[in-house]
């Protein structure tokens, strides 16, 4: 318990210095509020994340990144949760999985709490077993950014410019 | 061998006509030193591992690779090709190019949106691509802004670097038919981003490299910030990878260890944003990964560069080099810059292209001590100017020069003619401070010319009482020969002299060999090894005499003679044992101060002067005992240094490099300056005679205030009997 809870307080500290966000939501049902609380339209949802939650637009697999394009907020699941850097991990194979990561304005990203990890080394060990998983894995650390101009930290370059986190309770799942 | 890159000369002279080049680079360099060197403090103490325990054993994984190469690269296709990826292996750029091209042919795709990729600079794709009818379109907002300018990459991992906002604001705004002001960049950004949104939706295929290639499974890792590459592989149906073949590693955790070390190198974070890995494509999608050669195969047949391939890119090397703060990567570099680019590109481009850059780099060393795989890199450039030498590139005067240097006889007349004007300035009120009050052409004007002394060191050595002994040391009674080195015997003639009393007054003897004149060390340097050879010979049969222990004021030639003389000599057992029986016995005078003459402490007098050091920049990089002069002169003389920053950052003497490029050493010798003027010290010491002669040049053109002096001069004012 102590132990778990120190590998939270490490995650949120990584996370906000990576200009990642924590939140107080601690299960699904708070996801979605959270969520639409933060726009006025309706959330898009993963497939994995529609799975729990039920609710919200879906991308169209037909064209699934065209149809989400620069919708406000997502919500998706993460496998793990990386405690010494801040990062979450998204398994996405196919671009219906990724459209509402990659495309969304302000990414919320749930994560079971059993599956917060220490470090990168449990995440690769993690992946090196799962042969299905890293076929498009991705440790997401903080929303998107550049220094490209003149070195300048400019956030929301290409992918989402806000990246809120929450750590779900062991009983939500 | 594109357009785009211009000759050596022209970029050279651009980047030193840039007034605001010099600025931003040493402001980047120093803010990433203190962010790196946090991130690494925190790995070790995380991983309970030192940072070169850490290095050696991930460069040991990559030399393993390469140990057993073509099954790695067969264990590597088969798994992502079961994956259902299409793997070519491809030995030239032209056939990269040409691969990529007809697979969009074939598919009808006229744009290719791009995430970073090294390699596909490497082969010059996008140009070529252009002349086929297909469109590129970098997508990494760096490399974007660089391909709307036309412009190559001046940096491995911040590739516009060199771009000012000002300039950004520009080449966007004619881009997105916007008006940008140039202080806003979040504007900037946002607007990139709308503008290559378009891109990626009209896009067939994209294309990225890989930081690494993971063999068990046959995926690929790629690293990035922005996202770009994330986009780049989910929006249109096909991704090409280009990898050159020495990207592999065999295991997930041996990528780990490389992420470990790879963001906390390039842009000192814990992990960039976006860590994907990617094995095959997905159903419906193609994935094609080129294996690239283009040279890595030559590279890895030559013992000397080898280590080379164990790179990952994150530029590191560069960041901490001195010449390239002050010229930035267009000059110091081909397509690959840094320290690294002054290697490979002799290999994945030509020799000719290798050519230019390499008298900018002064040998320091700071490269190697950041290079997150212990690449022995200032060792392989002076091998890459070697063959440089050998293809004819040296400029004719640097030639001659390195003759007459050779020539013991030519240089003493000329230093002896050189003593004799220098005493008739004298006479004509034309000297100041022992430097000529000459008007320079304003290339030169940032260093003063010192005059040269009337007697040579080892005049005033021959001429004058021993030194009486003020304490026994283990050497006590013995005799010690002295070398005194070609540029101290005429230039700084006091320290040699004092190099001889401080010995002295350890108790042992000194005698000065005869027909000693230079190591070969500035000839090495340059990369005529033939000359230095010789110079080498003549420097062994002058100390081969007798076999007491050597001890010389010239730090710089201590590293020729441990370094450069079993590299001159590999292919000549007699020579070669001739050279370390000499090598053995070589003390710098720091070493035999602490060591065989070592001296009590505070056995010297106390001095109200406040000092500096300026350590020897090639010793206090490998953290060699030789370098710590600021100790040993605090403890002979119980006092304290004024602590002096960047302390071990290279002075810009380089040998020939403030001669060849003066742009280069004026502009690393204002770092230096400048830090040295922060201490307020009265007085700037050091341990090399070329930096001391340097520094001291620069110091009175600039008119700082401080007195320049070897260390040995100072601490031999400070011996007690000393009354003259
Ligand atoms: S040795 Fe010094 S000058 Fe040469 S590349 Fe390395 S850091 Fe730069
Ligand atoms: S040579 Fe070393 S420091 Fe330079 S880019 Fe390669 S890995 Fe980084």
């Amino acid at each position: 318990m102590t132990a778990s809870a120190d590998l939270a307080s490490r995650f949120a500290a990584a996370l906000a210095d990576a200009q990642g966000e924590i939140t107080d939501a601690s299960s699904w049902p708070d996801v979605w509020e959270l969520a639409t609380s933060l726009t006025s339209t309706t959330p898009v949802v993963s497939p994995d994340a529609f799975e729990q939650l039920r609710r919200g637009d879906r991308p169209d697999p037909a064209d699934p990144l065209r149809s989400i394009a620069d919708r406000e907020v997502g919500i998706t699941q993460a496998r793990l949760a990386i405690a010494e850097t801040g990062s979450v991990l998204l398994i996405e194979p196919s671009d219906i999985d990724r459209a509402v990561s990659l495309l969304t304005r302000h990414l919320v990203v749930a994560v079971d709490r059993a599956n917060l990890v220490a470090d990168l080394a449990e995440g690769f060990t993690w992946l090196a077993a799962q042969p299905q998983a890293a076929a498009y894995a991705t440790f997401v650390t903080g929303p998107s950014r550049t220094a490209d101009i003149e070195r300048s930290l400019t956030i929301g370059v290409q992918g989402p410019s806000r990246l809120s986190v929450a750590i779900l309770q062991d009983s939500a799942s | 061998m594109s357009a785009s890159v211009r000759p050596f000369t022209e970029r050279y002279k651009r980047a030193v006509r840039d007034p605001d080049l010099k600025p931003r680079l040493l402001d980047f360099q120093r803010s990433w030193r203190l962010s790196r060197d946090a991130q690494i403090k925190r790995l070790e103490q995380r991983t309970e591992r030192s940072f070169d325990d850490l290095r050696q054993d991930f460069a040991a994984t990559k030399d393993h690779v390469r140990a057993s190469w073509n099954d790695y690269i067969t264990e590597f296709r088969s798994n992502a090709e079961a994956a259902g990826a299409t793997v070519v292996e491809l030995n030239s750029a032209a056939d990269a190019v040409e691969y990529i091209t007809s697979v969009c042919q074939a598919r009808g795709i006229d744009l290719i949106v791009k995430s970073k990729s090294m390699v596909s600079e490497e082969i010059d794709l996008n140009d070529a691509l252009q002349r086929s009818g297909i469109n590129a379109v970098e997508t990494d907002l760096g490399e974007w802004l660089l391909q709307l300018a036309d412009e190559r990459p001046s940096h491995l991992v911040m590739p516009a670097i060199h771009q000012k906002r000002q300039y950004v604001a520009q080449i966007l705004g004619g881009e997105l038919d916007t008006q940008f002001d140039p202080d806003d960049i979040p504007a900037m950004v946002a607007s990139a981003r709308d503008g290559l949104r378009k891109h990626y939706l009209q896009s067939g295929a994209g294309l990225t490299g890989a930081n690494a290639l993971i063999a068990e499974t046959g995926s690929i890792m790629v690293v990035t910030n922005e996202g770009n590459m994330r986009l780049a592989t989910s929006l249109p149906d096909l991704h090409f990878v280009t990898a050159g073949i020495e990207k592999i590693v065999p295991t997930w955790s041996d990528a780990h260890d490389q992420l470990q070390l790879l963001p906390r190198s390039a842009t000192a974070q814990t992990i960039s944003t976006y860590t994907t890995c990617i094995t095959g494509p997905q159903p419906g999608k193609e994935m094609h990964i080129i294996l690239l050669d283009n040279g890595r195969r030559d590279m890895h047949a030559d013992d000397a560069i080898t280590d080379a391939l164990r790179c990952i890119r994150c530029g590191a090397c560069a960041n901490v080099c001195p010449p390239y703060q002050v010229v930035g990567g267009h000059a110091f570099g081909h397509i690959y810059t840094g320290a690294i680019g002054l290697v490979n590109t002799a290999f994945h481009h030509s020799i000719d292209d290798a050519a230019g850059p390499q008298g900018l780099c002064v040998s320091c060393g700071a490269c190697e001590t950041v290079c997150p795989v212990a690449i022995p890199l200032q060792r392989q450039i002076l091998h890459v100017r070697r063959r440089a030498f050998n293809a004819g590139h040296a400029p004719r005067w640097e030639r001659l020069a390195l003759k007459l240097w050779a020539n013991p006889t030519v240089m003493r007349t000329a230093m002896g003619i050189a003593a004799l004007l220098s005493s008739a300035a004298r006479g004509l009120g034309l000297v100041q401070r022992a430097h000529l009050r000459l008007p320079l052409p304003s290339r030169l004007r940032w260093r003063s010319i010192p005059v040269i002394p009337l007697r040579s060191g080892q005049t005033l050595i021959a001429s004058r009482q021993p030194q009486p002994p003020l304490a026994s040391s283990p050497a006590a009674g013995q005799t010690v020969d002295l070398f005194v080195q070609c540029l101290a015997d005429r230039l700084l003639p006091q320290a040699v002299d004092a190099t001889a009393r401080l010995v002295e007054a350890g108790g042992a003897n000194v005698q000065v060999p005869a027909g000693q004149h230079c190591c070969g060390l500035p000839a090495f340097d340059a990369g005529d090894w033939d000359t230095s050879r010789a110079m080498a010979q003549q420097t062994i049969e002058a100390l081969e005499q007798h076999t007491r222990p050597i001890v010389t004021p010239a730090t710089s030639c201590v590293i020729a003679m441990q370094d450069h003389w079993p590299q001159l000599f590999a292919d000549d057992p007699a020579w070669l044992s001739r050279a370390q029986s000499v090598s053995d016995r070589i003390y710098d005078l720091a070493t035999w101060l602490d060591g065989p003459g070592r001296l009590p402490n505070h056995s010297l007098q106390s001095t109200s002067q406040l000092w500096t050091a300026h350590r020897f920049c090639q010793m206090s990089n490998r953290d060699a005992p030789e370098a710590r002069i600021d100790q040993l002169v605090a403890r002979l003389t119980d006092s304290v240094p004024a602590e002096l920053a960047e302390a071990d950052v290279c002075c810009g003497f380089g040998g020939l490099t403030s001669l060849a490029a003066p742009e280069v050493g004026a502009g690393i010798l204002e770092r230096k300056l400048d830090c040295v003027n922060a201490t307020d010290c009265d007085i700037l010491l050091t341990n090399n005679p070329g930096c001391a002669i340097h520094l001291n040049a620069g110091a009175h053109a600039r008119g700082d205030a401080h007195e320049t002096m070897h260390y040995a001069e100072f601490l031999a004012n400070l011996l007690p009997s000393d009354g003259a």
